[in-house]
């Protein structure tokens, strides 16, 4: 089953409201990015946030193979990373769309009775080691999958906040390719929640507070 | 990064305590290498300790260590009379580390001047605190990335708070290769990077758009700019703000995870 999971994974058509999340590509417009610097963009987001949420996936899948299962270290560790509440608040949005496919897929596995206990909600990364876990997945194609998403929010969003030729955002994806093959090795090498990465991009996370107290926006974060 | 020969590390110790009269004791007053701790004029409740700089600034191979530590109940401020400059290195690098430790009831107020990262600089910098259960801390640091007109060194600067021995605030702000933190979303034009950041409590005062809340007790407001002098005054109000005795403070709760 791993081979269909892994794609299903990356495909933004899963049905977890990812639809919902510009990977703060509508707060960078909303500040005056410009469709030419989206390939900068990725890179900036690549060696920052990519890297911390990849992470902490795999982070969460490995802790989903443990007995018993404990996501306490890695969603705190990832919370103390994550010092803007309106980020916090849109992950645990996201996380809660992921952990109810999670729920749906295997009720009763216990990578998935484990994200109930969590307070305040999971993170999504948290949310996403656990349908790592019940989708059979291995940390590579987690990763990937995780840095994948990334690129392809920001890239989808753009076609609704930056229009232009949509043929123009494969070649941004295509072009990506050796730092989210760095930021996948790098979030495979974290061994411990200790060492989870905190890049904070601290544009990224003025531009998240001036969204948030925005009242019209199409994206949560 | 090259491998330097560096001089022994001999850092600069700063420790007070209360006694059981409830007077303030500095027990230990250590000059290092590069800061000698100078008590001032105490405040009524508080010591007040200045860190005067002994040498230039950083050069290549320098390692400026720190060893703050606030007793039971003790209160503590550090003053800086002047900010402190990173040198062209040349191809090495510097490092700048302070450990803090403030125990239970403790506070320590820490008002940095700007930290200056000229253009061949490489800096590695530090700050590693621990807080006791109902232990605060109040912190202003400001990074200026190059002097008048210069694209500006390298710095790495790594932050790793606990309270009440969980993780409260973790960041790693790598800024050493310009082509990188330039990127948009990281720093974009800016080379001002300015923060108060209150540890341990919530700092209560007014609302700030910058406002971060964090998942645990504290709160930080960052600023970027282009030019240091805008943000210095926006930073030493919100200094002032959360500094205010008898605000509403709440104490710390443990860390939750949100």
């Amino acid at each position: 089953m791993a081979g269909l999971a892994s794609l299903l994974l990356g495909d933004g058509r899963l049905p977890v409201g990812a639809y919902t999340y510009s990977a703060g590509l509508e707060p960078a417009v909303a500040a005056g990015l410009t469709r030419d610097r989206i390939p900068a963009l990725l890179k900036a987001r690549l060696h920052t946030a990519a890297v911390t949420e990849a992470a902490a996936a795999v982070l969460a899948l490995r802790a989903a193979g443990r007995d018993p299962v404990d996501y306490g270290p890695v969603q705190r560790a990832l919370a103390a990373r994550t010092p803007a509440a309106p980020l916090r608040e849109a992950s645990a949005t996201l996380g809660r769309g992921v952990q109810r496919l999670a729920r749906r897929l295997d009720p009763g596995h216990p990578a998935v009775t484990a994200l109930t206990g969590i307070r305040p909600r999971p993170l999504r990364p948290v949310a996403l080691g656990a349908l790592g876990a019940v989708m059979g997945v291995s940390e590579e194609e987690l990763a990937r999958g995780v840095v994948y998403d990334e690129l392809q929010t920001i890239a989808s969003a753009a076609l609704k906040l930056l229009p232009g030729d949509p043929l123009d955002t494969v070649t941004w994806i295509l072009d990506a390719e050796p730092h989210a093959a760095a930021a996948v090795a790098e979030a495979l090498a974290v061994r411990s929640p200790a060492e989870l990465p905190a890049r904070t991009p601290p544009l990224t996370e003025q531009w998240a507070l001036e969204h948030a107290q925005r009242e019209r926006r199409l994206f949560l974060a | 990064m090259t491998a330097e020969s560096a001089e022994p590390v001999d850092p600069t110790v700063v420790a007070v305590e209360r006694d059981p009269s409830g007077r303030h004791i500095a027990r230990e007053l250590r000059p290092g290498s590069f800061l000698a701790p100078r008590p001032l004029r105490p405040s009524p409740d508080r010591l007040r300790i200045a860190l005067v700089g002994t040498r230039a600034g950083l050069l290549a191979g320098d390692d400026l260590l720190l060893d703050i530590s606030v007793g039971p109940g003790a209160r503590l401020e550090l003053v800086e009379p002047s900010g402190l400059v990173a040198y062209d290195h040349r191809g090495g690098t510097s490092r700048w580390r302070a450990r803090v430790e403030v125990a239970e009831g403790g506070e320590l107020h820490w008002d940095a001047r700007p930290f200056v990262i000229s253009s061949g600089a490489r800096v590695e910098r530090s700050m590693d605190v621990s807080l006791a259960a109902g232990a605060r801390m109040l912190w202003r640091d400001t990074l200026v990335l190059g002097r008048s007109g210069e694209r500006g060194g390298g710095v790495r600067a790594r932050t790793h708070v606990t309270y009440d021995g969980c993780e409260l605030l973790v960041e790693d702000l790598d800024l050493l290769d310009p082509d990188v933190r330039e990127l948009p979303g990281i720093l974009g034009p800016h080379r001002v990077i300015g923060a108060v950041t209150a540890l341990g409590a919530d700092p209560g005062g007014r609302p700030h758009p910058y406002r971060m809340a964090l998942a645990g007790p504290g709160a930080q407001v960052r600023l970027l700019d282009t030019v240091a002098p805008a943000i210095e005054a926006e930073l030493a109000a919100v200094w002032e703000d959360w500094r205010a005795p008898g605000g509403p403070v709440t104490p710390g709760l443990p860390v939750t995870n949100g």
